[in-house]
């Protein structure tokens, strides 16, 4: 580990992370755009549901590199490049999620809200994607942590467009450990970070959940007692 | 009023939900549709939301067609609530119960208002507004589901076994809750249950219905229990219809007699005195309320206060019904009912055979069902 040299190249980490994390969280976004409305028509329309799951399937079966040596013909060597295919990786992971998500929603929960008078797209988005929000964080969290993982790949189109997978090119080339250890470290630590900051988004996204139910009941009743917590 | 001509329900399957169903549910009354699973009940209530849509025939609110306005829009003016209430777990108790409001529009301060006004209403403390449905026990959960259909004050409510799956306490409690509501804001209710008992306690109509669909009887709880239209809605009701019937009897028509008393100051000599006759004497304090029974076998005690025969449960001579009264009888230690006034002062006592010589029908009815 030549300590000197990482610190010498601190910017160049500094810069290769953020792009990184930007290859590796467009596609998670990008996924997340198709998935829900997919998830929510899938839900609407059950006979869409095998074959959606079936071709997210078979692209998540298709070779990584294959696929970005087909790309390079229409998207020549750029981000889009690597967001695509990382963005079509998500899919197989996020719509399922999605799916079950909305299929958990009890009936006597649906049946009320069709009762007071939503509309089935009301309902859908205010009622059933709500109550479906912990099974899709959980396919977010893998297809995040995934994705951060994934991005190295894009180092074969060239040196800009695998965050920090220019570092393990570079130090196997040189046979130098150094960039290669640390490359690996960061791109760990950011998958555990951003798995942190999702769980700790989906609790203050649900806070209605009853895997906290001890918790919250407890603050409430000290509320009411008049002792600030 | 809700009215359902000759509506039939076929599912694709060729099982027939309803059959030729033809009822009217007069507005500002409570109409029950009783019967045991399979008979319709369930689907004739969705039809009036259009949850379900007729095969065939029309269900008119106040003369038109449910089918003239969209969906969405006719739902918004009618409560609904069921049995498993399907609350919104991810929705606050004020949240969920200011849904229609919400989806008509209203300024979020009204709808919250109007929410905190429905709690007490319901009989819930406004203080837990803000929790989540998952925090409250099943009773609370209903209460909210009825404030909820209450919310944008419907003129029609809808109940799908809406206190069947609590606790007898609690269902109970609920009941009373129900009738005291509608006593205040007279909704045109369509409640539907496979509880004799509930039908009975709160309907002002109660139609029975049989398996297929088929409407066997609507009548009046009293006229019911008097006349069932046939075998099926005799079973139906059960074996002690005819004690169940006595609640819609007044006590008032009971003729009391004043039995004889004495002062909880008494002496030994008194009580020996009164008790001369053999039969038991009631035991009263100073305001003439009853304490106990003093009987014979144990006259040599008085005046230690343990000598006394506790009286069991009074009645309400001038509230309660004569079912009441024949309860209080029956349990009573020595045979006799004993009604008091509203700060349980005694009016009156009546033995059971007296009761049953009140409750005898005249001989114009012996012989008729």
């Amino acid at each position: 580990m030549d300590w000197q040299w990482a610190a010498d190249h601190v910017d160049d980490f500094a810069e290769a992370t953020r792009s990184h994390l930007y290859l590796a969280l467009m596609p998670v976004l990008y996924g997340l755009l198709i998935s829900i409305p997919l998830g929510l028509l899938c839900v609407r329309i059950p006979k869409l549901y095998p074959p959606v799951l079936g071709g997210a399937n078979v692209i998540y079966a298709l070779p990584g590199l294959a696929l970005i040596v087909l790309l390079i013909d229409t998207t020549g060597f750029s981000n889009a490049t690597i967001i695509i295919p990382l963005t079509l990786y998500t899919l197989v992971i996020l719509i399922p999620n999605i799916v079950d998500g909305l299929r958990s929603v009890p009936e006597p929960v649906r049946q009320a809200a069709t009762a007071m008078g939503f509309g089935e797209l009301r309902r859908q988005i205010q009622v059933e994607f709500p109550i479906a929000i912990p099974y899709v964080m959980a396919g977010l969290r893998v297809a995040t942590v995934s994705s951060i993982s994934l991005v190295s790949i894009g180092v074969l189109i060239g040196d800009d467009f695998g965050g920090l997978g220019v570092f393990f090119i570079d130090g196997f080339q040189q046979d130098f450990m150094t960039p290669i250890i640390i490359g690996v470290v960061l791109s760990v630590a950011l998958a555990l970070l951003a798995d942190a900051l999702l769980v700790l988004a989906q609790r203050l996204l649900t806070p209605w959940s009853r895997t906290r139910r001890i918790r919250p009941l407890a603050q409430v009743e000290r509320v009411e007692a008049g002792v600030s917590v | 009023m809700i009215s359902f001509e000759h509506v039939t329900k076929r599912y694709p399957d060729g099982t027939v939900a309803l059959d030729d169903l033809s009822l009217e549910c007069p507005t500002g009354k409570t109409t029950v549709l009783v019967g045991t699973s399979g008979s319709g009940k369930t689907t004739a209530v969705r039809l009036i939301n259009r949850m379900v849509e007729p095969t065939s025939g029309r269900i008119l609110i106040d003369g038109t067609d449910v089918r003239s306005r969209p969906p969405e829009q006719l739902r918004r003016g009618i409560g609904y609530v069921i049995q498993q209430v399907g609350l919104f777990p991810h929705r606050t108790i004020a949240d969920n119960i200011a849904t229609v409001p919400y989806l008509l529009g209203w300024d979020k301060k009204k709808a919250r208002a109007q929410a905190h006004e429905l709690m007490e209403r319901v009989g819930l403390d406004p203080a837990i507004s803000g929790r989540y449905p998952y925090q409250l026990s099943g009773g609370q959960q209903q209460r909210v589901g009825v404030a909820r259909a209450l919310a944008a004050d419907p003129p029609i409510l809808l109940m799908d076994e809406p206190f069947s799956a609590v606790d007898p306490v609690v269902r109970s409690e609920l009941q009373q809750e129900f009738m005291r509501l509608q006593a205040d804001l007279d909704k045109t209710i369509v409640f539907v249950t496979h509880d004799v008992d509930e039908a009975i306690k709160l309907g002002d109509r109660v139609a029975v219905f049989r398996i297929g669909g088929h409407l066997v009887q609507v009548d009046t709880p009293e006229r019911l229990l008097t006349a069932p239209a046939d075998e099926f809605v005799e079973r139906f009701l059960g074996y002690d219809r005819g004690f169940r019937r006595l609640s819609f009897i007044d006590a008032k028509s009971l003729p009391l007699s004043t039995p004889e008393t004495l002062e909880l100051t008494a002496s030994a000599e008194q009580a020996k005195t009164v008790l001369g006759s053999g039969a038991p004497v009631l035991v009263v304090d100073d305001r003439r309320r009853p304490v106990g029974w003093l009987i014979r076998s144990r006259v040599a005690r008085w005046p230690d206060q343990s000598a006394l025969v506790a009286v069991g449960h009074t009645f309400r001579a001038d509230a309660d019904s004569v079912r009441a009264a024949l309860d209080s009888a029956v349990l009573s230690p020595v045979g006799v009912a004993v009604g008091v006034d509203d700060e349980g002062v005694l009016t009156g006592a009546i033995a059971h055979d007296e009761i049953a010589e009140a409750i005898r029908p005249p001989s114009a009815e012996i012989g008729s069902t």
